[in-house]
């Protein structure tokens, strides 16, 4: 893994959109590397600048500044004005609105990458029926492109984008036109397909579920900057952002100022408004900073009775317990907040019950609190 | 390192080609404005007299209210009729729709000068055969209609310009991604009220171009004004710019100056058309995943529309279609009766078979219609993906430039276009000798005509190629470009073929302008490139009706062909319907 080289490379980029005074920065020196053969993924709410950077990778977009190479190659740089256009570029591409051409058959659609390149006709048969196989169209060839179904178009953008065999994939948000159960099981089709073809992907999306599902590394991106990069285990367990911790999945936060820190693995102390709590800080602090626990509701034991001996035990009042199946999703007051706790199902809870939570000190996740570095307010109207 | 690419080149060949086929009579009319005598004569200096004399004369206010009053009563009565036909039959379940499909083509098939000579039949207060019937049957002492009228040159020009309207509306009713519709529906709104709230503001775009060009038409309509509106002593710009040229002597300065004022209320239009169109993304119903048309169901109303088309249908293709087939095969004319049914003949149409010229004529009305109408398509296509979906520096510029022509009146078109072509080879041949000058010493053959419609109908092309490519999802073409294609090879095998059905309707609508062209003609032929309505004209100021009339049928049946070949073949090569 370690020694695998980067397929694409983007340093720097700049984007800007409009003109004079409607211009608006959308892309704020954003500074990536794709390692071969990974799927990596873009994730941040809309208009974080994930779609625009793609767009500049597939030569969609002209960026302002900065260097985009793909396979060693560069492909854009401003100040050499190098600018591959996007027919040039080893690329497939997955839209979000498929854009199969609705003149076309199924085939036709799909072998258009060879037709273009005036390849042998056997061969683009070949080709087009071994894709087909490949996502599993096999035997629609002559289907007319407007009479498939959501899934099937999306296939077919599969197979358009593939058959080309691309240096690198890039979809843009290709799951978020289709119903969700079709979406999880496409979404496993595209993980595998990948692991398989093992072309190095670039993916989309808005949608922290599918990018923990799927990705290897993933970007998080908002306010046209990078927040950070990570594996989804890392970036879910141990985020170093503040917006990385709460655009991920379900967290609680505390606020308080750091009185004790001893490296940045070592438990520090945290002095909040329901004492002093301990934590692991996920990146350094200092001593009086303002600092916030960031801790998953399924890291928070629920005790019915004051357990002894524990660091981080807080003292609360449920005021709701809705019972999922295989959880208990409650809510606790803790003073004047309120945490959110998922409990084990046997572990039944009601409204008014008075439980004792433990924060475990492993998973009190230490941030910076005033963490808005990359965070820009007025990106986040929308 | 960046080098000039196709996409570069092939605007600066179409900016150039337009430049010269726009802008050279423009330069013309303009510099023709502001001389006291014509280009080429002796002593001719720069004045400004002809505006002066233009527009302190009180008749120039009555002239421009005149034109407004016909150019709005046109645009509007053609796109309620227009719009409610292609409605009727891309959207809803009306028995008999796919009939007016083809039915409501047919008025437009018919060239205006038959068409307005049929309304002349038809209500002449004097001749007028409703006029007649309606006086017998309700024993009435005068005659109810009188074609001689502002209303009458309104009724009689949009009879003949609605079927754009629908040919338009149509392509744009088709194209529409009909979710947008049926969540309006699914959001609990009716069918008027989503064909109201939702499919009309989709279809803005469409609806403000197509109320333009006929606006425009209306305003720069020549063969109604001038049969109807010269007899009836109702002046419009196009009359009073034709009379300033046929009086003795011609006051070509003075009709340039009527042309630069009614450029200047098209250029407004244009501006106009501009801002409604900027937000283009907001209206790209034409999405990747594939359209399908969708029917309303309307129940009992089906028959209440069916009722409506019926109506039209009658007064617009029934009427003015029986007056000239029944005057073609009778020997003179009068009202339908039992003695002149058995006087009817096919003397007419011998004789016009055997008129001189006919062989002549047919050949170069085709060549010229199949050909203006084949290279105005291709030339616009390039041009609207050019000021729609790139952004080039410039294409703006162009965009306008392609739609000048629409502001030059056919009889200004064709006087600028003789100044042209005597003027311009003597001055390529002193400044880039003999053999350059050849090409542009076309006076008199028909490559001067195919030059004048290829500049008059540019704008009809780029309207109907733009209002189509205006609807293209922007990544049906970006992946053509991630797959590897070049612009050339997006432009031909993506962003063509889902422009046919736009093409097609403005290759057909040009094609049948083209053939039934009057009023540049007429200023531009010569013995060897005669055409169609020429000859027609020519006939009728012989005041031979019956003859026209035998022309104007087998001119009608030649239209049809064309029109049905170019629909199979359209269906070929575009998305199949």
């Amino acid at each position: 893994m370690a020694d695998k080289r980067d397929m694409v490379q983007i340093e720097s980029l700049e984007k800007y959109f409009g003109e004079d005074k409607d211009r608006v920065h959308v892309l704020k020196g954003i500074t990536l590397r794709i390692p071969e053969g990974s799927l990596y993924t873009f994730l941040g709410p809309s208009g974080c600048g994930k779609t625009t950077t793609l767009r500049c990778v597939a030569g969609l977009e002209r960026p302002d500044g900065g260097r985009i190479s793909i396979d060693g190659h560069t492909v854009f740089a401003s100040g050499e004005r190098v600018y591959v256009p996007t027919n040039k570029r080893p690329i497939g591409m997955v839209f979000q609105s498929y854009a199969i051409w609705p003149h076309m058959t199924v085939a036709e659609n799909v072998a258009y990458p060879l037709t273009i390149q005036r390849r042998r006709k056997d061969e683009i048969k070949k080709r087009v029926s071994d894709v087909l196989k490949v996502v599993g169209l096999d035997g629609l060839e002559d289907r007319p492109a407007p009479k498939l179904s959501g899934g099937q178009q999306q296939r077919v953008a599969f197979a358009r984008a593939l058959v080309n065999e691309p240096k690198v994939m890039l979809l843009d948000e290709p799951l978020s036109n289709l119903d969700a159960k079709l979406r999880v099981q496409m979404r496993s089709e595209i993980k595998s397909l990948q692991r398989r073809t093992s072309i190095t992907t670039i993916f989309v999306t808005h949608d922290q579920a599918e990018a923990l599902a799927i990705s290897d590394q993933i970007a998080v991106m908002h306010g046209g900057k990078l927040i950070e990069v990570g594996s989804p285990h890392q970036l879910y367990t141990r985020p170093t952002r503040k917006f990385t911790a709460t655009f991920l999945g379900l967290t609680n936060l505390i606020e308080g100022k750091v009185v004790d820190v001893d490296g940045d693995s070592r438990p520090g102390k945290l002095q909040t408004k329901k004492g002093l709590l301990s934590f692991i800080p996920a990146t350094p602090l200092k001593k009086d900073q303002a600092a916030v626990i960031s801790i998953r509701p399924e890291n928070i034991p629920l005790h019915k009775v004051k357990p002894e001996g524990l660091d981080n035990v807080l003292e609360g009042t449920v005021k709701e317990a809705i019972f999922m199946g295989d959880a208990y999703q409650c809510k606790v007051a803790v003073g004047d907040d309120v945490l959110a706790v998922h409990t084990h199902p046997f572990n039944a809870v009601h409204p008014g019950d008075k439980v004792y939570l433990h924060l475990d000190p492993g998973s009190c996740n230490g941030l910076p609190a005033d963490d808005t570095e990359g965070v820009d307010e007025t990106m986040l109207g929308d | 390192m960046r080098r000039f690419n196709s996409q570069t080149l092939i605007l600066i060949g179409a900016t150039l080609f337009v430049l010269y086929l726009a802008g050279v009579p423009l330069l013309m009319l303009l510099y023709g404005s502001i001389r006291s005598a014509p280009i080429g004569e002796p002593g001719a200096a720069y004045t400004l007299d002809n505006y002066i004399k233009a527009y302190f004369d009180k008749e120039f206010y009555l002239l421009l209210l005149n034109s407004i009053y016909y150019g709005l009563g046109t645009c509007a009565l053609t796109f309620v009729i227009g719009t409610y036909l292609a409605w009727v039959s891309e959207r809803t379940n009306t028995p008999f729709k796919k009939i007016f499909v083809v039915m409501s083509l047919i008025p437009f098939i018919i060239p205006g000068i038959l068409s307005t000579i049929s309304w002349i039949l038809l209500l002449s207060p004097k001749i007028g055969l409703i006029n007649l019937v309606v006086k017998d049957v309700l024993g009435l002492e005068s005659a109810p209609f009188n074609v001689y009228s502002m209303w009458g040159m309104i009724w009689a020009e949009s009879i003949h310009l609605y079927p754009l309207v629908f040919l338009l509306m149509s392509a744009a009713f088709r194209n529409m991604d009909t979710s947008l519709e049926e969540a309006a529906l699914t959001a609990g709104s009716s069918t008027l009220t989503t064909l109201w709230r939702v499919t009309l503001p989709l279809m803005r775009p469409a609806m403000f171009s197509v109320l333009l060009i006929n606006f425009v038409r209306g305003i720069e309509a020549f063969e109604v004004p001038a049969l109807i509106g010269v007899p009836a002593k109702i002046s419009v710009f196009t009359t009073k710019i034709f009379l300033a040229i046929h009086q003795f002597p011609s006051d070509f300065g003075l009709a340039g100056a009527y042309a630069v004022t009614l450029l200047a209320i098209s250029t407004t239009g244009v501006i106009i058309y501009g801002r409604i169109t900027r937000r283009e993304e907001r209206y790209a119903t034409v999405t990747g995943k594939g359209y399908r048309p969708r029917v309303i169901d309307l129940g009992a109303w089906k028959y209440f529309t069916l009722g409506i088309s019926v109506l039209i249908f009658l007064l617009a293709v029934i009427l003015p279609v029986f007056v000239l087939l029944w005057s073609s095969f009778i020997p003179y004319y009068g009202v339908p009766s039992r003695e002149l049914m058995a006087k009817m003949t096919v003397a007419n149409y011998q004789y016009i078979l055997n008129y001189p010229l006919a062989l002549t004529a047919f050949k170069n009305s085709f060549y010229l219609s199949v050909g203006s109408a084949t290279l105005v398509m291709l030339l616009t296509s390039i041009i609207a993906w050019i000021t729609v979906k790139t952004r080039l520096p410039g294409r703006a510029l162009l965009d306008n430039m392609t739609f000048i022509p629409i502001a030059m009146p056919g009889i200004v078109l064709g006087v600028s276009l003789i100044w042209v072509y005597l003027t311009l080879p003597s001055f390529v041949k002193n400044y880039f000798g003999e053999y350059a000058s050849k090409p542009f010493e076309i006076y008199g053959t028909i490559w001067v005509l195919l030059l004048a419609y290829m500049t008059k109908f540019m704008p009809y092309g780029i309207r109907a190629a733009s209002a189509s490519m205006i609807q293209i999802n922007k990544e049906l073409e970006e992946a053509s470009l991630a797959a590897g294609g070049t612009w050339f090879q997006t432009f031909r095998k993506v962003i063509l073929p889902l422009l046919m059905p736009g093409f097609t309707a403005g290759w057909i609508y040009i094609s049948i302008i083209a053939l039934r062209e009057l009023s540049t003609s007429i200023l531009l032929y010569s013995y060897n490139s005669t055409v169609l309505s020429i000859m027609a004209f020519d006939l009728w100021e012989g005041g031979q009706y019956t003859y026209v009339c035998a022309l104007g049928v087998l001119m009608v049946l030649l239209l049809i062909t064309m029109a049905f070949v170019a629909r199979k073949l359209g269906a070929r090569i575009g998305i199949a319907e």
